[in-house]
């Protein structure tokens, strides 16, 4: 940015380089900008996107909607120079002045116009912000047509090994058995009967259960035993994840995906 | 909301609209101004895949406003039309607008002609992203 003419008052004439941002969203400032030659961009940032909004030459001004607020608020986007620009600059005292005194009804009609612009602006980051998730999901396989649920519970046949998370001293073993069927909450397992002679499993107590996915991916989870019940030589158990970190979602949730 | 004292005293006309009449057609000439009296009114623009709604008013809430700011006979940059039940409508003694937009500094009027410019490129915009997400 390049200070060009210091000696009027009022306005000044700065130059923006390609690139270099004029104003930043949320900045306190009532300055207005007038583009003298060369392009802008408004846009709004929005969870880390940029959201354009309008694409501005010769002879637009931007920065006004501060203005038309009185200043009381924050900039509600920001302005980069899309080319080497020249933009002058007003401090809108005397403007402020004159907008003050004009008609009430003109001043509405800004209000309404300007109410409208705050709306859609709204609108339209929700839309872009909407559009980037759905982007994102789609590159992490995660978009499909047929199947509005995202994770499935899978039929499964996994051997496992698991133990007491805090066992008692002297009963810290790891015992075998098979996960049959796995979801994003929990799992159902299957024990040989003779495990529960070597360690306790009532209800409520959270298990360490450690396996490997058909894909090779190492799994553990802490689960907590919601329902026991006796079968044939085994004993089938329920059990809900006591917690999930990111890794293991990620992990789980891509396993479960719907082929 | 109700209808500021300000508006009242420009309203020069009523009508009534039943339900779906269309107010404004956009892509038309006119620059009146309207202030929705009583029911509500869906602003709508058309895109390659149909009608999308872009907002609703309710009583006390101007519309038309964009084109009269922009002046210089700007086409419409929307329908308007009236949801349901009856809608009445009130339009604003343009002339009287005309002569106290006059009054404005030029440097004001470019300011007020800016917001319209934005509404319309942000109306462009989400049409766009709404087709888009169809």
């Amino acid at each position: 940015m390049n200070n060009v003419n210091r000696s009027v008052s009022t306005a000044k004439l700065l130059r923006y380089k390609k690139g270099e941002q004029i104003f930043k969203q949320n900045d306190f400032g009532i300055s207005i900008y007038k583009i003298i030659n060369g392009k802008v961009l408004v846009f709004r940032e929005c969870e880390g996107l940029e959201v354009p909004i309008a694409q501005l030459g010769k002879g637009n001004i931007i920065g006004e909607m501060i203005f038309l607020l009185k200043g009381v608020e924050v900039r509600s986007a920001s302005a980069r120079a899309l080319e080497d620009s020249e933009i002058e600059v007003t401090h809108p005292k005397q403007l402020l002045e004159e907008y003050e005194a004009s008609a009430p009804i003109l001043k509405l009609m800004a209000e309404t116009a300007l109410n409208r612009l705050v709306r859609m602006n709204t609108f339209l980051d929700r839309l872009a912000v909407n559009e980037q998730e759905k982007r994102e999901h789609f590159k992490a396989g995660l978009h499909f047509r047929k199947n509005k649920r995202r994770f499935y519970r899978k039929k499964v046949n996994l051997a496992c090994k698991y133990a007491l998370r805090k066992a008692p001293r002297g009963c810290d073993v790891t015992l075998k058995g098979s996960i049959k069927d796995i979801s994003m909450s929990g799992l159902r397992l299957e024990i040989p009967s003779m495990n529960e002679r070597v360690m306790s499993h009532e209800i409520g107590e959270v298990f360490q259960v450690e396996t490997v996915l058909p894909n090779e991916k190492q799994l553990k989870l802490i689960c907590t035993l919601v329902r026991s019940s006796k079968a044939r030589g085994c004993i089938d158990l329920g059990m809900t994840y006591a917690q999930l970190n990111e890794g293991t979602r990620k992990t789980l949730g891509f396993f479960l995906l719907p082929a | 909301m109700p209808i500021d004292p300000v508006v009242y005293n420009y309203i020069c006309s009523e009508m009534r609209y039943p339900a779906n009449a269309v107010i404004i057609e956009e892509g038309a000439k006119g620059d009146w101004v309207y202030v929705v009296l009583e029911g509500q009114v869906k602003v709508k623009k058309e895109t390659p895949k149909g009608f999308v709604v872009i907002d609703t008013l309710s009583e006390g809430e101007i519309f038309g406003e964009v084109a009269f700011l922009e002046g210089e006979g700007a086409g419409r940059s929307a329908t308007v039309m009236a949801a349901e039940g009856t809608v009445r409508i009130g339009i604003l003694d343009k002339e009287q607008l005309i002569k106290e937009y006059s009054l404005m500094s030029p440097t004001l009027k470019a300011i007020m002609r800016s917001l319209p410019i934005k509404v319309r490129e942000t109306t462009q915009r989400i049409c766009a992203a709404l087709v888009a997400g169809k």
